[in-house]
């Protein structure tokens, strides 16, 4: 049915830094399987050859004089200067270069994201540019991006909180009720990919599923173009329920 | 001053004339069930927390079975659960089933056993003390955990079932908005009973460390058993009730209309904040991984010590290594919030501090592997276990790097990357340290020994399957599958991992089913097995130098210590290779005498 | 903290020092209850901007700092209480226990006279964030006030009899210890919830 060996590799990266958790997880993973055979191959090299023989005593020893005390002190810092200092190190450089590092150019896409229970709300702020007017562009379950540009979000939810997942972009942000929360990311290749919820948000929280769907440039724009006529014409003021959106948080 | 450190640190305390002989009560009532003695009350958690492992155990077979086979009936018992859906759990069943086993496991299953029962048989025996400090707070906070379990359990029966928010129960899921059954508010009353029983218990704990130990039981002499579970009193004295406002803002929000945890201005309304929770619980719930795993990392230290023949490597540095990443875990809470929204710089802060955490691992694990080089180890189940524990916690505490590195772990957060980690971690690892400490303190509980060959047969078909259980989940967590997923079908990138899903559900199966050999053992040992000898594995801590089981007032004089727990293949020691705490070495002058009452 | 037990306790008297280790132990998780609870009373002030929050009006003053002076005099009174059982007089522990009853009944009632008008007037606990923390701190320490005369209400019996002799005061003391403590966490929580 299934075969050996299973394909376990994560989706495709078509991210601008979806490398850096890639990278930092075989890094990480690398020092983590050298330090775990070592462990390994102390224990059982001395349950093989220190197992208990008829005459044979233990080697009497508290291990408190100073040459075993260096040797785990010396092993314990070498551990965390190898291996913790570097992760951090690599940690802050993505941090500052990615996570954190909001994008700023004039080309970015500016979204606002409301999930609730069990669905993806998403809202374009239109040609003037503010958000929660009757020019938006609302779309549900699908969100549309141009391939290349930053694409900056604002995440609050209705209801629970939801988490915003992006499989190909290695990215994820909590939307919490009563809060805005920030994230972006910036696509390589256009193509149909899937947003997921990662948060427990209910009984459905399984298939609480988005599209994303990555656009050339020119496509983008014809879609957008076509949505801002649409939305003037469907803008309806009774409908409360559509009115939602918030001050833009940069 | 000098004067009085050293005497803390080895001599103990001096004052002993407080501790009475009583007589042993006859009525069946006052014996074995609202019984003071902590023997008894030990047996009781053993039992209590063993059914709560059962109950949790197939909930968590009946949950890797919907994912390895959606859609089918779980044997047997599914027909008998959900008739109406020809024996398939409905989601909303799974939602409550994974929620209530974490909730069950950690709670009802891992404290009662290790910190309840071992905590309890432990301390006074191992101190050399005739009983806990406080004896009725000891019997008040099993019952008052009992009065828990029931709550919990009742909360499987009322309409729209048991709490259904995660274990963590996140507002605003946790609140009305999410969770409008009783269910909830159960677990709320549960979770707020058993954290009482749990500081009711590590009250008595803490005082009973500092007041009853035997003259001479230092600190630095008492077994490293007892240094863990009484550092896990520590923690709990001081955390559990930050969990305990957490839960009591909860149960406000849900049964006054108050408003702590509710914010936003469309379904919820309020100006409260959610992550204000998230705050409380992991404040609290950092510190909790530790609780859960500081009594099995004592009892393994001990028993590495044991069975290797050879005093414990570095004790001291263990003992302290211990205590340093109990403080660590205090300020280190912040890496389960990475991407809930922190400042950048808090989340940087809480990342570094995260690090730290290696620098004691590092010498555990050294020091572990110390004990064992140049041992004559004995390989009885115990020890298998304990060796066990070093295996599987050696893959849980390195998988702990990925996720306390921000940028990694924003992939990883919420995946079954982290629920691998975990299990392996504090489900089993301590797992395996409960069955090691069991079969290695069964002949000082009931004074019957336990079936050797069954229980390394139950090693080998627990820590095979164990490790495949929980690596397939890091494998699907790296492949990206969220957490708590009722099928990995809704999700195109899933569909190639379900052949892993598979592969870990079946040897979740065999996992299960091998606890049958336990249970066999255990049952046929109590009522046949061989009886034990005062001392069968020929150490030399305090409760193996009286009867199997010990007197009602388990010492007759109170001992005086003058070794440390771990004094094994002494050059001047002839004809065996172990001393007890309280036997002088041959070459020392006659014993100073023991210290009556 | 050693040398300060050693002193106030002779050394003979161990079940006395054993009590009092673990009452400190268990007042210490009690303030760590408290202090989650202000910790999250914190939060959602920080969160607020404006406190307090908009249209609402602020708490009264003046009856609440009376309650507070109400709960320190009888702190005092039980302090006076407890020295007085050292010196094996029993009178005057007694009166002290009864003072004290009568302050905490009397902080109880004031502390009705607060809430009462208030809920009447609409400020409720469901009528916002200020409501919920308001009615919530004060609530449950009204609740940890209450067991707190409870716990000094089973003392009266014994200290009319004469019971709490040199070596038998463990119960006593660990009550005004609650009791103390009790009114410590109320003073923290005029500060924090009337006066800021």
């Amino acid at each position: 049915m299934h075969k050996w060996p299973f394909s376990w590799l994560p989706a495709v990266d078509i991210s601008r830094d979806g490398w850096r958790a890639d990278g930092l997880f075989w890094y990480t993973t690398t020092l983590c399987v050298i330090a775990f055979t070592l462990v390994t191959l102390a224990l059982v090299y001395s349950s093989w050859r220190y197992r208990a023989r008829p005459g044979a005593r233990a080697f009497y020893t508290h291990g408190t004089d100073r040459k075993s005390f260096a040797v785990t002190g010396v092993l314990a810092a070498l551990v965390f200067v190898s291996v913790d200092m570097n992760l951090v190190r690599v940690s802050q450089r993505d941090i500052k270069e990615a996570t954190f590092n909001w994008p700023t150019a004039k080309d970015t896409v500016r979204v606002e994201v409301m999930p609730q229970q069990w669905a993806w709300n998403f809202r374009y702020a239109g040609p003037d540019g503010v958000f929660n007017t009757p020019d938006d562009v609302v779309t549900f379950n699908e969100l549309r991006v141009p391939v290349g540009h930053p694409i900056m979000l604002n995440l609050k939810s209705k209801d629970v909180i939801h988490s915003f997942y992006l499989p190909n972009f290695r990215l994820k942000q909590d939307a919490n009720p009563g809060s805005i929360n920030r994230s972006w990311f910036q696509a390589l290749k256009t193509g149909n990919y899937e947003i997921a919820c990662s948060q427990m948000c209910g009984w459905a929280h399984y298939k609480m599923k988005g599209d994303l769907v990555v656009l050339s440039d020119a496509d983008f724009a014809r879609w957008m173009k076509e949505a801002e006529g649409d939305a003037r014409r469907r803008f309806d003021p009774a409908d409360t329920e559509q009115m939602w959106g918030w001050e833009w948080l940069q | 001053m000098a004067d009085t450190r050293a005497r803390l640190l080895y001599a103990g305390p001096d004052f002993h004339s407080e501790q009475h002989i009583h007589p042993e009560p006859t009525g069946f009532l006052a014996r074995y069930v609202f019984s003071f003695d902590h023997k008894v009350i030990a047996k009781q958690f053993l039992w209590y927390g063993l059914f709560f492992l059962a109950l949790g155990g197939t909930m968590a077979m009946m949950i890797r079975w919907q994912i390895g086979n959606p859609g089918t009936a779980f044997p047997v018992l599914g027909e008998l659960i959900w008739p109406q859906s020809g024996g398939v759990m409905p989601p909303q069943a799974y939602a409550s089933f994974f929620t209530m086993h974490g909730t069950l496991m950690i709670f009802f299953a891992i404290t009662p056993i290790l910190i309840g029962a071992f905590g309890n048989l432990l301390i006074p025996l191992m101190i050399g003390a005739r009983d806990m400090a406080f004896p009725t707070l000891n019997m008040l906070s099993f019952w008052t955990n009992v009065l828990a379990g029931l709550a919990m359990i009742i909360s499987f029966f009322v309409p729209m079932g048991a709490a259904a928010g995660g274990w963590q129960a996140y507002p605003t899921l946790s609140t009305l908005v999410g969770q409008p059954g009783a269910g909830q508010t159960l677990w709320i009353v549960g979770v707020f009973f058993t954290g009482s029983a749990s500081i009711m218990g590590a009250v008595n704990y803490i005082t009973t460390v500092v007041r009853l130990r035997a003259p001479g039981m230092g600190y630095f002499r008492m077994p490293l058993s007892v240094w863990g579970i009484w550092l896990t009193a520590i923690l709990n004295a001081l955390f559990v009730p930050v969990l305990a406002a957490g839960v009591l803002l909860l149960f406000l929000d849900r049964t006054f209309g108050s408003h702590f945890f509710l914010a936003g201005a469309s379904v919820t309304k309020g100006g409260g904040d959610p992550i204000l929770y998230q705050h409380l619980f992991w404040i609290f719930g950092h510190p909790e991984v530790y609780i859960l795993i500081l009594p099995a990392w004592g009892i393994v230290s001990d028993l590495l010590s044991f069975f290797s023949r050879k005093p414990a490597f570095g004790y001291k540095a263990t003992a302290i290594s211990m205590s340093v990443i109990s403080f660590l875990s205090m300020v280190v809470y912040g890496h389960h919030m990475f991407v809930v929204g922190m400042s950048p710089l808090l989340s940087q802060g809480f990342m570094t501090l995260t690090m730290l955490i290696s620098i004691p691992s590092a010498v555990f694990f050294l020091n572990w592997l110390g004990t064992m080089w140049r041992g004559a180890i004995r390989f009885a189940t115990p020890m298998l276990f304990s060796v066990g524990v070093v295996f599987v916690f050696g893959l849980g505490g390195l998988t702990g790097l990925h996720l306390g590195a921000i940028s990694s772990d924003i992939y990883l957060h919420d995946s079954y990357f982290v629920v691998g980690h975990f299990h392996l971690t504090m489900a089993a690892s301590v797992l395996l340290g409960a069955f090691a400490a069991i079969y290695f303190w069964f002949p000082k509980m009931f004074g019957k020994m336990m079936n050797e060959t069954l229980g390394k047969w139950h090693f080998w078909l627990t820590i095979v399957p164990i490790t495949i259980v929980f690596c397939g989940m890091l494998i699907v967590g790296y492949g990206g599958m969220q957490r708590r997923l009722y099928n990995d079908d809704a999700y195109a990138f899933l569909q190639h991992l379900h052949g892993v899903n598979v592969w870990v559900t079946r040897a979740a199966l065999l996992l299960g089913a091998s606890q049958f050999l336990f249970v066999v053992n255990f049952l046929s040992s109590l009522v046949a097995g061989k009886k034990a000898s005062e001392n069968p594995w020929e150490v030399g801590t305090l409760e193996w130098t009286v009867p199997s089981p010990p007197p009602h007032h388990n010492f007759d004089v109170i001992p005086l210590v003058v070794n440390g727990p771990h004094e094994f293949s002494h050059p001047d020691v002839k004809g065996k290779d172990w001393l007890a705490q309280n036997e002088p070495l041959p070459s020392e002058p006659a014993a100073l005498g023991a210290v009556g009452s | 903290m050693t040398a300060v037990a050693a002193a106030r306790f002779p050394a003979r008297d161990e079940s006395r020092r054993t009590s009092f280790v673990g009452m400190v132990m268990a007042l210490a998780s009690w303030t760590m209850l408290f202090g989650s609870l202000f910790f999250a009373y914190a939060i959602l002030r920080l969160r607020a901007g404006t406190w307090p929050p908009d249209g609402v009006e602020a708490l009264p003053r003046l009856l609440p700092f009376a309650n507070t002076l109400v709960l320190l005099f009888s702190s005092y009174v039980l302090h006076r209480g407890v020295r007085a059982a050292a010196d094996a007089r029993f009178g005057a522990l007694l009166g002290a226990l009864k003072a004290t009853l009568a302050l905490g009944s009397l902080f109880l009632a004031l502390q009705l006279a607060v809430w009462i008008p208030l809920w009447r007037s609409g400020f409720r606990i469901d009528s916002g964030v200020y409501g919920s923390i308001f009615y919530g701190l004060t609530v449950f320490h009204a609740l940890h006030v209450l067991a707190g005369l409870v716990a000094l209400l089973v003392l009266v019996p014994g200290a009319r009899k004469g019971r709490y002799r040199s070596g038998r005061q463990t119960a006593v003391r660990l009550s005004a210890m609650f009791w103390h403590f009790v009114d410590a966490v109320w003073v923290v929580m005029f500060v924090a919830v009337y006066l800021l």
